[in-house]
C-alpha cells in the first residue's frame, strides 16, 4: 500500500515537473528584471494593471526560478549558485530526495533518520524560500545543533542510557574486536588520500579525507559530529553516507564474513557468558571516563555523554532521567538533527564531484572494519583458550544492534540454535567506544 | 610545500589505530580487574531460590488464561 501511494506520488510529481519544462517552449512572455528593479526603486506605489501584477507575481514563483536561472543568485550561505544548480540541479535532488523517501519507507531504511534528512532536503531546495539561510528555519536549527556539534552529543548520552554493557563487561576481551574493526576507519583514511593524490577524481584535503573515513566507524551521531568538526561543506553527503551503509549492513556484511570464515569456523559455540554484577555496570562509565582523562581528552564531548546516559541508566536511582534520554529527548534531536543535516542536501552543495568519492570510500570504509573484525576475531581465537567464533569480528563496526544481529543470523546460517547474539554486543558496544576514540585521534591531529 | 597525503594519512592509521588498541587494551585490564575486586568485596546477592517456580507458575496459568481467551473470541 505505502509502495503504492509513494509511487503515485512520484508520478505526480514527474509530471508536475514534465509538464513545467514543456511550458518553458511556450513560455514566450520576455521576462524584465530591469522594470520590476525600477519598480522597486521608486519608494511610492504607482497603479498597475492586472497583468504587470501577474508578471511581478511570476518574478517571485519558484518555477520562474528554475526556469530562468539568473547569474549572482546567492544561496542561504551568501555563496553565489551556479546556473545548473539552480535550474536541473534542483530537479535532479527532488529526485534523489524522493529515492530516499522511497528507501525509507518502502525499504525501511533507517526511516528515522533518513526521512527527516530527506525532508530537510526537500525544503532546503525550495527556490527563493532560502529555508538554509541564518533566518531561514533550517539554517537556525543548523546554527543552533550542528554547526557546534551539539545535537550529536545529544544523541550519543541517549545512545549510552539505551546501551546494556553486560555482555562486554562477561566477556571483556572480545572488546579488542571492537578495536580491530576501526581499521575501517584509517584504511579508509588513506584510500581517501590515495584517490585524491593518484587520481584526479576527487581533490580532498587530509581533513576532509578524516571527516570522509570517520563513516567507516559505522555511527550516525560521530560521523556528523567529526564531519561538522572537520569538513562542514561534505556534512550532508558524509550522513546520507553513513546513515544508508548503516541501514545496508545486512546487506554488505554477510558475503565479506562468509568470505573470510571457514564453515568450521562458523559453527564455533561459545560459552555461556557470565553472569555481571550491577556494581560493575555502574562502575564501567566510570572507568571509561577516567580513562579518558588520563589518555584522549578530545573524546570528552562523545565519551562524556555517552557515559553520562549509560551512568544515569546504570545508577536505577534517576529513571525519569535516563527515560527521558532514551526517549522523549533522543527523539526531538533526531527531527532537528534530520532536518538540519537535510540543509546540507542543497542542490549547489550535494551534486559534487565530491559526493561520489564519499559514496565509494564510505563503502569501502564499512567492507575493511568489517573484514578487519573477521580476522582479528580469526586470530584471537587462534591464541584464545575459549573458543571464539570469528563472525563476531564483524559486529566490532559499531551500528549497534544491527552488526550484532547481522553476526548472530548468519551463526545460526551455519548452525542452527548457535545463538550468538549477546557474544557479538560485546564487540557490538566495543565498537561505539572505539569509533569515539578514533574520532577523537582524528580531533587531535587536526588541532 | 606539498605534502604527500598518502605519506601522511599511513603515519595517522599507525598513530589511530595503535591508541585505539592501547585504550581498548587497558580498559579491558581495568574492567578484569574492577570485576575481580567487585566480586570479591561486593557479591551480588543470589535471588532465592523459591521465586522462580511460583513465577513460571504464574505465567502458566496466564498463558492458559490468554489461549482460553483467544480460543473463546475465535468462536463468537
Amino acid at each position: 500500500m505505502k509502495l503504492k501511494h509513494l509511487l503515485l506520488s512520484m508520478l505526480f510529481a514527474m509530471m508536475a515537473v514534465t509538464s513545467t519544462v514543456q511550458a518553458s517552449g511556450h513560455d514566450t512572455v520576455d521576462t524584465q528584471p530591469t522594470q520590476v528593479e525600477k519598480a522597486k526603486n521608486n519608494q511610492e506605489y504607482t497603479s498597475k494593471s492586472i497583468s504587470q501584477l501577474l508578471e511581478s507575481f511570476f518574478q517571485t514563483t519558484g518555477l520562474n526560478a528554475m526556469l530562468h536561472p539568473k547569474e549572482g543568485v546567492k544561496n542561504g550561505q551568501g555563496v553565489e549558485m551556479s546556473l545548473f544548480s539552480q535550474g536541473w540541479g534542483r530537479l535532479i535532488m527532488f529526485i534523489i530526495i524522493f529515492l530516499l523517501f522511497y528507501l525509507a519507507i518502502a525499504k525501511g531504511f533507517e526511516p528515522l533518520l533518513l526521512l527527516p534528512i530527506a525532508f530537510g532536503g526537500l525544503l532546503a531546495n525550495i527556490p527563493i524560500a532560502n529555508m538554509t539561510g541564518p533566518h531561514g528555519m533550517l539554517g537556525i536549527i543548523y546554527d543552533m545543533g550542528i554547526a557546534n556539534e551539539f545535537f550529536p552529543l545529544l544523541i550519543f548520552m541517549g545512545v549510552g542510557a539505551m546501551t546494556d554493557f553486560g555482555p562486554l563487561l562477561s566477556n571483556p576481551k572480545t572488546a579488542l574486536l571492537g578495536g580491530a574493526a576501526q581499521f575501517g576507519i584509517f584504511g579508509s583514511l588513506v584510500g581517501a588520500a590515495a584517490l585524491s593524490q593518484y587520481t584526479g577524481m576527487v581533490d580532498f584535503t587530509l581533513k576532509q579525507s578524516a571527516a570522509i573515513s570517520i563513516i567507516g566507524g559505522a555511527d550516525g551521531p560521530t560521523s556528523i559530529f567529526i564531519a561538522s568538526a572537520l569538513a562542514p561543506e561534505l556534512l550532508g553527503a558524509i550522513a546520507v553516507a553513513a546513515y544508508s551503509y548503516m541501514a545496508l549492513v545486512p546487506v554488505i556484511q554477510p558475503p565479506i564474513m562468509k568470505a573470510l570464515t571457514t564453515e568450521e569456523e562458523r559453527r564455533i559455540v561459545m560459552k555461556n557468558t557470565r553472569k555481571v554484577n550491577s556494581l560493575e555496570k555502574l562502575i564501567f562509565p566510570l572507568i571509561v571516563i577516567v580513562m579518558i582523562i588520563l589518555i584522549l581528552p578530545d573524546a570528552a564531548p562523545l565519551m562524556g555523554s555517552f557515559a553520562f546516559g549509560n551512568f544515569a541508566k546504570e545508577s536505577g536511582v534517576v529513571d525519569r532521567l535516563s527515560n527521558e534520554m532514551q526517549n522523549s529527548l533522543i527523539n526531538v534531536v533526531t527531527i532537528f538533527l534530520g532536518l538540519g543535516v537535510g540543509s546540507k542536501l542543497a542542490s549547489d552543495s550535494f551534486l559534487v564531484a565530491e559526493t561520489m568519492g564519499i559514496m565509494v570510500i564510505g563503502l569501502l570504509a564499512f567492507a575493511a572494519g568489517t573484514a578487519a573484525g573477521v580476522l582479528m576475531a580469526k586470530l584471537m581465537n587462534k591464541f584464545s583458550k575459549e573458543p571464539i567464533n570469528p563472525l563476531i569480528g564483524a559486529a566490532g563496526v559499531s551500528a549497534v544492534p544491527m552488526a550484532a544481529r547481522v553476526v548472530s543470523k548468519v551463526g545460526s546460517e551455519a548452525k542452527p540454535g548457535n545463538i550468538l547474539l549477546m557474544h557479538a554486543m560485546g564487540p557490538n558496544v566495543a565498537g561505539v567506544i572505539g569509533s569515539a576514540v578514533a574520532a577523537g585521534v582524528l580531533l587531535s591531529i587536526f588541532k | 610545500m606539498e605534502i604527500d597525503l598518502v605519506g601522511e594519512s599511513l603515519k595517522f592509521m599507525v598513530l589511530g589505530m595503535t591508541i585505539v588498541f592501547i585504550f581498548l587494551f587497558v580498559l579491558v585490564q581495568l574492567v578484569k580487574v574492577q570485576a575481580k575486586i567487585i566480586n570479591m568485596f561486593f557479591p551480588e546477592k543470589v535471588p532465592s531460590a523459591t521465586t522462580p517456580p511460583s513465577s513460571s507458575q504464574e505465567s502458566d496459568h496466564v498463558a492458559a488464561i490468554i489461549a482460553a481467551v483467544t480460543e473463546f473470541r475465535k468462536n463468537q
